[in-house]
């Protein structure tokens, strides 16, 4: 059983306090629970702060390109769909550079897990508003405060069709370890939105801030209703944030759907050989 | 011998495509060999389609500039080839539907009353025309009734006895008023069985070939029928095919799978791979191999979608922000398509890199007859080679595993080697991890912004060019003799045929042409391509772009330049007559 050196490689070099270290303790702490180990799962980073945790996590890994770490994972998961595969990435990343590959991938409930640090800015450009952010927040790209009015990560994803989507908080390590390992476990589309603080650039979304307005979920909320989940997602727009699992269903996931992939792998099955077959669709 | 062309006309939406590729088909399993093309438009319905068949006993692969047979489903037919005519050739037309005046030889078949007298839809002119075409051409209505009987196979007996009575209508009109016309040209005769494939279908049957189990496309023109032919046929042979959202996510699927394990392809034209082309560099520095058809049509941005160009060579070649080697591949033709297809996969794993093969839209929507025998004689001398991929039950002897200080197991996907390839590990792998990295790495994957380990990866990468040029590079095929002729072209991918063609022409006027032909375009070994243009000799490069790209790209890496140019770029593909009017000009 993999412990949690066996996950670590370098020391992060995230600034100190910075929501990144609690969300990656996070993340080694779920595939130890889960019995995982770093030659059975594969990650796909982005790129920005939370992508850097490439270098400190040990496990079959790409890091990828700004905003294209879930066509990649797509694509692993077609090739191998045995194996874990989860998409560690940013808010602009995700929901800005990538957004359209977000909405796409819940669309095909794909088998990934996708783990996203929403601090409402760019922080490894230094500090640019992020798709999160705040209407009117001020930064260096927004000097004047932002004009758009910010994403709903949750009821977007939950309407594109995701099959899981939850929220949690990186000041709560706990919390965040159960939603991680809730989400791996489910099988299909599942994301989880985790509010975390840039303690460098985001003046406004502090610690203090987020502990004010989040609250859990209490036990008996209904998860797997569509219309209360869209409701319940709707509260952040208010700067209310729920924590736990908003929405889960169980339907088949894209590889579920896929024939050819009944029998084995794509990457373990045999050669096929029978050419005969395509070449007389041509005589 | 046979050699002639059918061309049938009418307007877009009523199932002209569908029959030309049944005349093909006849006439290939009547023992003949065809080449065709097909003009249409960008739209569904209302404008002007064109099909013609170029006929021969013999393998052809250029189109022919007179039209024997016309056959006009309407009056837009006629007016736009009647040019392309000649004293002997047929026009089939209906004089109930439009008038012709010239004094032609006409071959009147009443669609309009056939089609009255058996209740059939507008669209069974086309069932019509067909019958009368074979009856026309002596073909054999019998192998005309078999391929509409496995057509209709699905709607059963009923479709099929319907279709038949109207493709015996039109064989019998022919038949019965025009017996003395009747041609020879399709008498049934013993050859080869083969196969009608356009350039599209031959990439496709070469992936299917070389074991590729994902593609990843998002429809574009010309490139589109690699996707639905792959679509159509992923569940009987095991692969995978995804229409994502957008060309960026196209190829970052096929990345993501081709990590994984399996050969994974790509395919788009120009506009679709210009958004993938950040990509390829990132493919380029974690050096995942893939392969990428590229189908061009005239740019820029929307151009001209349904006609062709030779337009993105350079913008293929020098694709991809960085410094990354890859290589671009370009066949002539679809025998070339299916072996280059399938080397194009054996290089992408060799040497871990973008593998780009180079089409457009007149060899990727042309049907070409290539015999059973070239496939079947081609998949037995075809091996997989996954390149150095670390088997699992040798593995922990690998060079490329280390132990760390801490005495834990260490993969260096990135090693240095003398031929810049490093072992590949698929993930997965019991004991092992590693990271595929498109910052820039040290060898075991990690992040460095060190000068050292990026100067040795950077060189580590370029190595592989070397070591591509060394052991896989093919030098260009030269069709006649360089020595014995006063004319040379330089040409490169789909103008092959037509090239050759011309130089039969010429030959025919007493002029003796070389043709030297380019298919493995990039990289490519100047030392030895010197070698081709040292002589005295009236070098003319032949292109279907205005900029003559391949020349610009010889000047480049040679510094030879080729003053005589025969370039088109009106959307249509280059004639071997329009060659022999300008060599004998120069």
């Amino acid at each position: 059983m993999a412990n949690i050196q066996d996950f670590s490689s370098y020391n992060p070099t995230w600034c100190p306090g910075c929501g990144d270290w609690g969300i990656g303790v996070a993340i080694k702490q779920a595939l130890i629970q889960l019995g995982l180990s770093p030659s059975s799962v594969v990650a796909v980073f982005g790129i920005g702060c939370s992508g850097n945790m490439n270098d400190f996590l040990n496990a079959y890994a790409i890091h990828s390109l700004h905003g294209r770490a879930l066509p990649n994972a797509i694509g692993i998961k077609i090739a191998n769909h045995k194996m874990p595969v989860i998409a560690i990435v940013g808010d602009g990343d995700c929901y800005g550079e990538g957004g359209n590959h977000l909405v796409h991938a819940c669309r095909g409930n794909h088998d990934i897990t996708v783990i996203v640090h929403d601090n409402g800015v760019y922080g490894l450009t230094t500090g640019q508003s992020a798709p999160t952010a705040q209407k009117g927040f001020k930064s260096k790209s927004t000097p004047t405060g932002i004009l758009e009015t910010p994403i709903n990560p949750l009821a977007l994803t939950i309407t594109s069709g995701a099959t899981f989507v939850a929220q949690s908080f990186a000041g709560d390590a706990l919390h965040s370890i159960a939603m991680i390992k809730a989400g791996i476990e489910h099988k299909g589309f599942s994301v989880i939105n985790i509010l975390q603080p840039c303690v460098t650039f985001n003046k406004v979304n502090t610690y203090q801030y987020y502990l004010q307005r989040v609250y859990k979920l209490d036990s008996n909320y209904k998860k797997d209703d569509f219309k209360i989940a869209v409701q319940k997602s709707l509260e952040i727009n208010e700067e209310k944030f729920p924590l736990g699992i908003i929405y889960q269903v169980e339907k088949p996931s894209y590889t579920d759907q896929l024939s050819q992939l009944k029998e084995s792998t794509l990457v373990d099955k045999n050669r096929f050989t029978d050419f005969d077959k395509i070449e007389k669709l041509f005589i | 011998m046979t050699d002639f062309t059918w061309l049938i006309g009418g307007e877009a939406g009523f199932g002209i495509m569908t029959t030309g590729v049944v005349f093909s088909k006849i006439t290939t399993r009547s023992g003949y060999h065809i080449f065709d093309y097909v003009e249409y438009p960008s739209l569904i319905r209302g404008g002007h389609n064109a099909y013609e068949v170029h006929v021969s006993g013999d393998d052809v692969s250029h189109l022919s500039p007179t039209i024997d047979v016309l056959v006009c489903l309407n009056k837009e037919t006629y007016e736009k080839h009647k040019s392309r005519l000649t004293p002997s050739s047929l026009v089939v037309f209906d004089k109930e539907e439009f008038e012709i005046k010239e004094d032609i030889k006409k071959i009147i078949i009443p669609f309009k009353k056939i089609l009255t007298d058996l209740k059939g839809q507008s669209v069974m002119k086309n069932t019509i025309s067909l019958g009368a075409s074979i009856g026309l051409l002596g073909g054999d209505i019998g192998e005309l009734i078999k391929i509409i009987s496995e057509q209709f196979a699905k709607k059963g007996d009923e479709v099929i006895n319907f279709n038949k009575l109207f493709v015996q209508a039109g064989f019998d009109a022919v038949k019965k008023n025009y017996s003395e016309l009747i041609l020879n040209y399709l008498t049934k005769k013993p050859g080869e069985e083969k196969l009608v494939l356009t350039g599209n279908d031959a990439f496709a049957l070469g992936s299917v070939i070389a074991d590729s189990r994902v593609y990843v496309a998002y429809p574009m023109t010309p490139s589109s029928t690699v996707l639905t032919d792959l679509a159509a046929w992923q569940e009987k042979i095991g692969m995978v095919v995804r229409h994502a959202e957008d060309e960026i996510s196209v190829i970052n699927t096929a990345i993501g799978s081709s990590y994984a394990g399996v050969r994974s392809a790509v395919g788009s034209s120009g506009g679709g791979f210009a958004l993938m082309v950040e990509s390829l560099s990132f493919a380029g520095i974690t050096e995942i191999p893939i392969v990428v058809f590229i189908v061009q049509r005239p740019g820029p941005a929307t151009g001209m979608p349904t006609w062709t160009e030779q337009g993105d060579l350079l913008f293929s070649v020098f694709s991809g922000h960085g410094e990354f080697p890859k290589i671009v591949l370009a066949p002539g033709d679809n025998e070339e398509m299916v072996e280059l297809t399938a080397k194009a996969y054996n290089l992408a794993d060799i040497y871990q890199l973008p593998v780009i093969v180079m089409s457009d839209m007149y060899l990727s929507e042309s049907h070409k007859s290539v015999t059973k025998k070239f496939i079947d004689e081609f998949v037995k001398t075809y091996k997989v080679n996954r390149g150095k991929l670390i088997d699992q039950m040798t593995n922990n002897k690998s060079p490329s595993f280390v132990k760390t200080s801490e005495g834990k197991q260490n993969y260096l996907r990135y090693k240095i080697t003398e031929d810049g390839i490093s072992p590949r590990l698929i993930p997965g792998t019991p004991e092992y991890f590693y990271q595929a990295n498109s910052y820039e790495h040290v060898e075991d994957g990690h992040t460095t912004e060190e000068a050292q380990p990026r100067i040795d990866q950077v060189d580590k990468r370029a190595r592989k060019w070397v070591t591509y040029l060394k052991n896989d590079f093919s030098m260009p095929k030269v069709y006649g003799e360089i020595d014995k002729s006063e004319i040379i072209f330089v040409s490169w991918g789909s103008t092959k045929g037509i090239v050759i063609e011309a130089q039969k022409q010429l030959k025919a006027k007493g002029i003796n042409s070389a043709f030297i032909h380019f298919n493995h375009i990039y990289p490519m070994d100047i030392d030895k391509m010197k070698t081709f243009f040292k002589q005295n000799k009236k070098y003319v490069l032949v292109e279907n772009n205005s900029w003559g790209q391949f020349g610009k790209l010889l000047t480049m890496k040679t510094g030879i330049e080729i003053k005589n140019k025969i370039l088109r770029y009106d959307g249509r593909p280059i004639t071997a007559t329009e060659i022999v009017h300008k060599v004998i000009k120069l």
